[in-house]
């Protein structure tokens, strides 16, 4: 089997009288899936270079066999745009022409609009969901003091009590309220004199 | 049409995000606007619950003021009026958790009891003591204290049946002597433990 190479393409190009290979039917069925995809106006978002250019050429095709029709607006306008351009008056309007830019940002638009709308709302749900947890993570954090300056047990400060010195409570409950008051005094400096 | 019902979700959801966040900014608008009423609009740090606070001060202020009080009336003899003087410390009102409290409380228990051996009053002073052991929460030496004055007590228990000079209280007498030397020892026990306690925090 003699093969022929083309000028831009290293690829075989098969003689005419060649019988298709099953992956050269699977791509022509997969292709004519597309086509009937755009001929409804579902056209797949994302397709390869190549099926993309033959797609454009049977679309070409297609309408030059006068398949297609223009929207009944569009035909208006270019005839009336037509009809100036022959009497002399202002230059025909293309306004209804949509640029490929144009239309690509059209597509992706709604998308773009329903993501962002997306994202504040999680955030949005994000900010009333950790909201009540900050006044809990606030009380969870424990300040330590100094010993002087915490309420304890006055057995340290007293000692064991003599059997001799067991009514002398008035001496002791002096010692505990001094020994408490510069601790009070300690702390209320630690915060700045307030109470 | 496709496009149409995309376009008109993303709009439903921009929607519900400027409902949601006006929620939200409006809860945080709301929460400011209370801070602000506040009469003190600072920022503080809680104070830790076992902070030395003006409410202890005062209890043990009190308490300092009714056993000088009590003092005084002891050096006029007037045992009824410092007996008086000493129960409102009992009534005073700390902290909730305070290990202050039950240390002044059972210290002002040690005294009441020693002013009621004094009048007397023994079976009064032994449920003063006994109060004062079954209500605290820990050992201290101020418990010790207690269990001393629970002894003294049964001393004169014993004394006052010897002195009756009834030979069949004899052995009642010596029944309250072995239960003070008990006092004593439970007492002696307590202070040892918490001695070795603190010798071995420091």
């Amino acid at each position: 089997m003699a093969t022929r190479y083309t000028d831009d393409d290293d690829s075989p190009v098969p003689e005419p009288e060649t019988e298709p290979s099953p992956a050269e039917l699977a791509h022509a069925r997969r292709f004519a899936e597309v086509v009937d995809k755009t001929l409804l106006g579902r056209i797949p978002p994302a397709m390869s270079a190549d099926d993309r250019a033959l797609l454009e050429v049977a679309t070409v095709i297609r309408a030059t066999h006068g398949s297609v029709e223009l929207a009944p607006g569009t035909r208006r306008s270019i005839v009336e745009d037509a009809l100036r351009q022959a009497v002399g008056a202002a230059p025909p309007s293309y306004s209804v022409v949509v640029p490929i830019e144009r239309s690509r940002s059209r597509r992706w638009a709604p998308w773009l609009v329903a993501g962002t709308s997306s994202a504040v709302a999680a955030a949005a749900i994000a900010m009333l969901w950790l909201r009540p947890l900050a006044p809990a993570a606030q009380s969870a954090r424990r300040v330590e003091l100094p010993e002087d300056q915490r309420s304890r047990p006055a057995d340290a400060l007293i000692g064991p009590i003599a059997r001799d010195h067991a009514g002398d409570a008035s001496a002791r409950i002096d010692t505990i309220f001094a020994d408490r008051l510069d601790g009070f005094r300690a702390r209320r400096m630690a915060r700045g004199g307030k109470p | 049409m496709k496009h149409v019902i995309v376009l008109g979700l993303g709009l439903g959801g921009l929607f519900a995000a400027i409902v949601i966040s006006g929620v939200v900014l409006g809860g945080a608008a709301g929460c400011s606007s209370e801070r602000d009423a506040a009469p003190a609009p600072t920022t503080r740090t809680a104070e830790p619950t076992d902070a030395i606070d003006q409410d202890l001060m005062i209890a043990l202020g009190q308490a300092k003021n009714f056993h000088h009080k009590a003092k005084v009336y002891m050096t006029d003899g007037n045992l009824t009026a410092a007996t008086a003087a000493v129960r409102q410390i009992l009534s005073l009102g700390f902290p909730k958790g305070a290990p202050e409290a039950d240390d002044v409380r059972n210290d002002a228990r040690a005294l009441l009891a020693k002013l009621l051996i004094g009048q007397g009053q023994l079976d009064e002073a032994s449920r003063t003591v006994d109060e004062g052991i079954a209500q605290s929460q820990r050992a201290s030496f101020f418990v010790a204290n207690l269990h001393t004055v629970q002894g003294e007590i049964h001393e004169a228990r014993a004394a006052a049946l010897d002195t009756a000079g009834d030979p069949t209280k004899a052995a009642a007498a010596r029944d309250e002597r072995k239960q003070a030397i008990e006092a004593y020892d439970r007492s002696i026990q307590i202070n040892e433990g918490l001695q070795k306690t603190l010798m071995e925090e420091r």
